[in-house]
């Protein structure tokens, strides 16, 4: 049995609920009743302290510092007793704005997109929208034309497939055939403030239709599964009582492709590794 | 600073002409590297990408055209006519996911700013009521800005597509004068777009001055028949929501369709239709779904006639 190192690049703007995740997963793993286990200890919990704290609190999380970018390294195992490393980042979403607002990839990204078998996309769908047009709200009578040089907001779906499309050619990955690595795995965060009970990928495809089709005809098996880390929302200044008596592992759950809520959060990561494990 | 010897190639302000992504790579730039690391010493460590997002020029084509020769699509109008508006109905109706999602879905665009720098006036943004695309200005280019689109077909093809957003004032100079000075981006079109979308405007042909607009189309119209060499060309008649006088109809209908037969023919508008149902304008997708159905025509060889069928005699066989 062999100890694999595998890395997972985790794409996520601001406010996504990176450090959420980071912090349920690890408390998960630890607790060890999922799809995935803690084989030992990891070697750095620093990144996901305060974060576990402040859960355990029944408070949010504070924002991770824009310049910030660790990797913690957690040995796993999984119920057939495979063995694996896990590395988990956790940095400012603040860097990957910049990217697709510069244009421009710094080095270190770059050896994480190439090395990296699996990418788990974060998207929180309250945080995007498709914005009303002439042909979902008509106006009779359009007249004049536009002022030049007006100030273009980029779609939230065009800057999405954009940025995707930049990893990719980073990658090296564009080519014609749909593509099996990395594998990707599209996580709809903050499930609950959707009040939805379609399946994930339905979701997706209806708040986002553009972008759901990029995904679909670039990789040839995506996964769209929704994830609620927190199961409701908190606030960083006042604490949710019951949150604090029964601790934040009892809280969260995975929607998986079919819709169906399962409260271990390891399933994504375990499904992500399973062909490669 | 030392720059990359390729014409094309803008290293080191850009990424490599040649998709190495270490330039030191490269066989051209090779040579180049301690003259430019010398130079520089703050030459940053970031990547940077060979696409822009804005709408593409023919020295960046060749990053576009690099996995399957992409689909150009040539719009054809005089100004004002709605060949930006059509692009920009586009772009909207496929960010809502109409494609036709049965038989294709959408794959990607490297032009994403400049398809949105074309849609957003037709968006609601706080403060502004949706306006028409402003005026695209003529600057006297050698070709048309491209806005790019890839699509993957049911049978898991991948087809890429670039549509010209070219000024309508050299459109109106190359149908006066094939060799006119300013036109030289209506030649670029003429002579590498695959099909043609032939722009009638309707609010024009029934303006206060429909007497030239009918005329200069039908100039148009002319110069598009001497020009296309049998490549595919659809009459759009844009605003169909206007009406026009029925003899202008025919006039416009006849020196199309009389000099190009095969000529299809759309109304589109993105006024709503009148079924409420749709949200969708009028005939916009029907003219997407022939534009992106349109092939490229093909060499077909003759069939090898013969009377056996075995394959070492096939050829000398009579």
């Amino acid at each position: 049995m062999s100890v694999s190192e595998r890395s997972i690049l985790l794409i996520g703007e601001s406010g996504v609920g990176k450090t959420h995740y980071g912090a349920q997963l690890l408390k998960r793993l630890m607790k060890g009743d999922g799809q995935l286990r803690m084989d030992g200890a990891a070697t750095n919990l620093e990144p996901f302290e305060a974060a576990m704290e402040s859960l355990n609190e029944g408070m949010a999380a504070g924002h991770t510092p824009t310049t910030t970018y660790v990797d913690s390294v957690w040995p796993i195992a999984d119920v057939g007793g495979r063995k694996a490393e896990l590395v988990w980042p956790d940095y400012g979403g603040e860097q990957i704005k910049a990217i697709s607002s510069n244009r421009r990839i710094p080095a270190a990204w770059r050896a994480r997109v190439v090395n990296a078998p699996a990418w788990l996309l974060l998207v929180r769908l309250q945080q995007t929208r498709v914005s009303d047009d002439i042909f979902s709200r008509p106006l009779s009578t359009l007249k004049g034309t536009g002022i030049e040089n007006r100030e273009v907001q980029v779609s939230d779906q065009a800057r999405l497939i954009e940025l995707l499309q930049m990893l990719l050619y980073i990658r090296g990955a564009i080519t014609t055939k749909p593509l099996a690595t990395p594998r990707l795995c599209v996580l709809l965060s903050c499930w609950d403030e959707l009040d939805a009970d379609k399946q994930p990928a339905a979701i997706l495809e209806q708040r986002l239709p553009m972008f759901a089709s990029f995904v679909e005809s670039t990789w040839s098996e995506p996964s769209v599964l929704g994830l609620s880390a927190l199961e409701r929302p908190l606030s960083p200044r006042d604490r949710d009582m019951e949150y604090a008596a029964r601790g934040p592992e009892q809280f969260g759950y995975v929607v998986l492709p079919d819709g169906q809520r399962s409260t271990d959060l390891t399933v994504p990561i375990q499904r992500l590794f399973d062909a490669t494990l | 600073m030392a720059a990359c010897s390729r014409p094309t190639c803008f290293a080191p302000e850009s990424t490599c002409d040649l998709g190495h992504l270490d330039r030191g790579k490269c066989p051209v730039w090779k040579g180049r590297v301690e003259e430019a690391a010398t130079q520089s010493g703050t030459a940053t460590d970031e990547l940077l990408l060979p696409w822009s997002g804005s709408a593409i020029g023919l020295v960046d084509l060749g990053f576009i055209a690099g996995r399957t020769k992409p689909l150009v699509v040539g719009i054809v109008g005089p100004q004002n006519a709605g060949k930006t508006t059509l692009l920009a109905a586009w772009y909207l109706l496929i960010g809502r996911g109409l494609t036709g999602a049965d038989r294709r879905r959408f794959a990607g665009s490297y032009s994403f700013a400049g398809w949105e720098a074309v849609a957003s006036a037709l968006r609601w943004t706080p403060g502004h009521y949706p306006s028409f695309p402003p005026h695209t200005t003529s600057r006297g280019g050698r070709a048309p800005g491209l806005l790019h689109l890839a699509f993957r077909t049911a049978n898991e093809e991948v087809r890429g597509y670039t549509f010209t957003d070219a000024p309508g004032e050299w459109f109106q100079k190359w149908a006066v004068n094939r060799e006119a000075v300013d036109g030289e981006g209506a030649r670029w079109v003429a002579e590498h777009a695959d099909l043609f979308l032939l722009i009638a405007d309707r609010e024009a042909l029934s303006g206060p001055n429909m007497g030239s607009a009918r005329g200069s189309l039908q100039l148009l119209a002319r110069r598009l028949a001497s020009e296309r060499a049998g490549r595919p060309v659809a009459l759009v008649w844009t605003k169909s929501d206007v009406a026009v006088a029925p003899e202008m109809e025919r006039a416009i209908r006849d020196a199309v369709l009389g000099a190009m037969p095969d000529a299809r023919e759309f109304s589109v508008s993105i006024a709503p239709s009148d079924d409420e149902t749709a949200d969708e304008g009028q005939g916009l997708l029907q003219l997407l779904n022939w534009t992106l159905e349109t092939r490229r025509e093909r060499v077909v060889l003759q069939p090898v006639q013969a009377s056996i069928s075995d394959p070492l005699f096939l050829f000398g066989a009579r």
